[in-house]
């Protein structure tokens, strides 16, 4: 395995049951991601997008084929290792932002670190730092409810950032914005990508969001249909 | 800065569980306010039953005549502490509704099923503390209305201090068990949300 890959996908399936129907959600991924990489997953609502982050994220289990991270089978680890995963290794960012609407910008942004055990202070401190970088350091007392829908995808990049994941999965981080504010969201992420080194997978139906990413994966029925250098 | 490489623990301790679980108390106060007085209203009664005996047996020690509480008084109250069970149970069901969003994400930043459960059941536990007070503070005046005409309202100056302490530590610890028993099945079934799901949940 080479020292630069950080994801590997073999054969990754996911298939639904409905009323005696299969759904092929996700049928056959095989992909290799390197690290630091920024790739955009694009294709229409319904071809599998999602699923294929909740199966990277650890969040949902294939029906076949395996996930590797840094060379780690996730089927293998138990719940204590994959909660680890989930808070360490992976922030995640969604279209609904799924901020806790009763804690403040700063709250959100310091929770994943008492999960990680990080001293209250130091997660207080370093939430501040992040929603600075983000440019929300004089809105880091207001709820969730007192902010814009890009302020909001802010504080869920900065809550996403607060371990310093290596890995970034965002699922159409700019699906519930106009198109002005989810340039500068594209552009927050691609910036953070660049001087963090973090991986960046980012899915998206909207071609305007994909010019700056290093690979661009299509997405149809579940399956991958082509792989451009961008 | 973190340690990709080493699996190490996430953590969620007691502490975590009780400041998270303030927060949403605090600001969900209209949610807390319904189970509170659930809780409390079920105290009250309890409590208002064992301070009228407490009252009738120091009426009489002090030589007055002899007054009980009926049996059918002890079924009511039996009744009523069921009812605040049920009130509770089905409250704390529709809060793990509205937050299935929330149980997702916390699960996506590092929450494990115990996580989930401990901060349900710390919810409760405060719930339960403050219902289980001011049903004991209720009952005290509830026994006061019922039995002061009879027995003079100074009556509860007569009922020795320790006997009142057992009636305080007694009811609130009930109410903090009930409250905390109330919400385990819905508790459980938050805790084992999947992630995914929770997080696909429209309201
Ligand atoms: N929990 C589920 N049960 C049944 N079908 C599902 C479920 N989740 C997703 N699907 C189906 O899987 C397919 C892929 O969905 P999804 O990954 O959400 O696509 P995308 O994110 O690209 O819009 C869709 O046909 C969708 O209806
Ligand atoms: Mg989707």
């Amino acid at each position: 395995m080479s020292f630069d890959m950080i994801i590997q996908l073999e054969d990754l399936t996911r298939h639904y049951e409905m009323g005696g129907v299969q759904i092929k959600a996700l049928d056959g991924v095989d992909i290799e991601i390197n690290r630091g990489e920024y790739l955009s997953i694009v294709g229409p609502s319904g071809s599998g997008k999602t699923t294929l982050f909740n199966l990277v994220g650890g969040l949902d289990r294939p029906t076949r084929g395996k996930v590797y991270i840094d060379g780690v089978d996730i089927s293998q680890l138990d719940a204590y290792e994959l909660a680890w995963l989930r808070c360490r290794k992976i922030g995640y960012i969604f279209q609904t932002f799924n901020l806790i609407p009763v804690l403040t910008a700063l709250e959100n942004v310091s929770l994943p670190t008492v999960f990680a055990g990080v001293p209250r202070d130091e997660g207080l401190e370093k939430a501040q730092k992040l929603l600075t970088s983000v440019g929300l350091g004089e809105r880091v007392h207001h709820r969730p409810g007192e902010l814009s829908a890009g302020q909001q995808q802010r504080v869920a990049i900065a809550r996403a950032m607060a371990n310093d994941p290596a890995i970034i999965l965002a699922d159409e981080p700019t699906g519930n914005l106009d198109l002005n504010t989810g340039m500068e969201i594209i552009d927050l992420l691609h910036g953070l990508n660049r001087t963090r080194g973090m991986t960046l997978i980012a899915a998206t139906h909207d071609l305007k969001m994909i010019t700056a990413s290093d690979r661009v994966v299509w997405m149809r029925d579940g399956a991958i249909e082509k792989i451009e250098r961008g | 800065m973190a340690e990709h490489g080493s699996p190490g623990r996430v953590s969620f301790g007691l502490g975590d569980a009780l400041r998270l679980g303030y927060d949403y108390i605090k600001k969900r106060r209209d949610r807390a306010l319904i189970n509170i007085s659930s809780i409390a209203l079920g105290i009250a009664f309890l409590s208002t039953l064992l301070f009228t005996d407490s009252f009738y047996r120091a009426f009489i020690a002090a030589g007055g005549a002899h007054l009980s509480i009926e049996s059918y008084q002890y079924w009511l109250m039996f009744v009523a502490l069921i009812v605040s069970v049920v009130g509770i149970t089905n409250a704390v069901l529709i809060a793990v509704y509205e937050r299935y969003r929330e149980i997702g994400t916390l699960k996506c930043i590092g929450a494990m099923d115990r996580h989930i459960l401990l901060l349900f059941l710390v919810e409760s536990l405060i719930q339960g503390g403050i219902g289980g007070i001011l049903g004991f503070f209720l009952g005290i005046i509830g026994a006061l209305i019922s039995t002061g005409g009879t027995t003079g309202f100074d009556i509860i100056l007569k009922v020795p201090a320790t006997e009142i302490l057992i009636l305080f530590l007694g009811s609130t610890f009930l109410s903090i068990f009930l409250s905390v028993i109330a919400t385990i099945y819905p508790a459980r079934h938050a805790a084992k949300l999947n992630p995914v799901e929770a997080l696909r949940y429209e309201l």
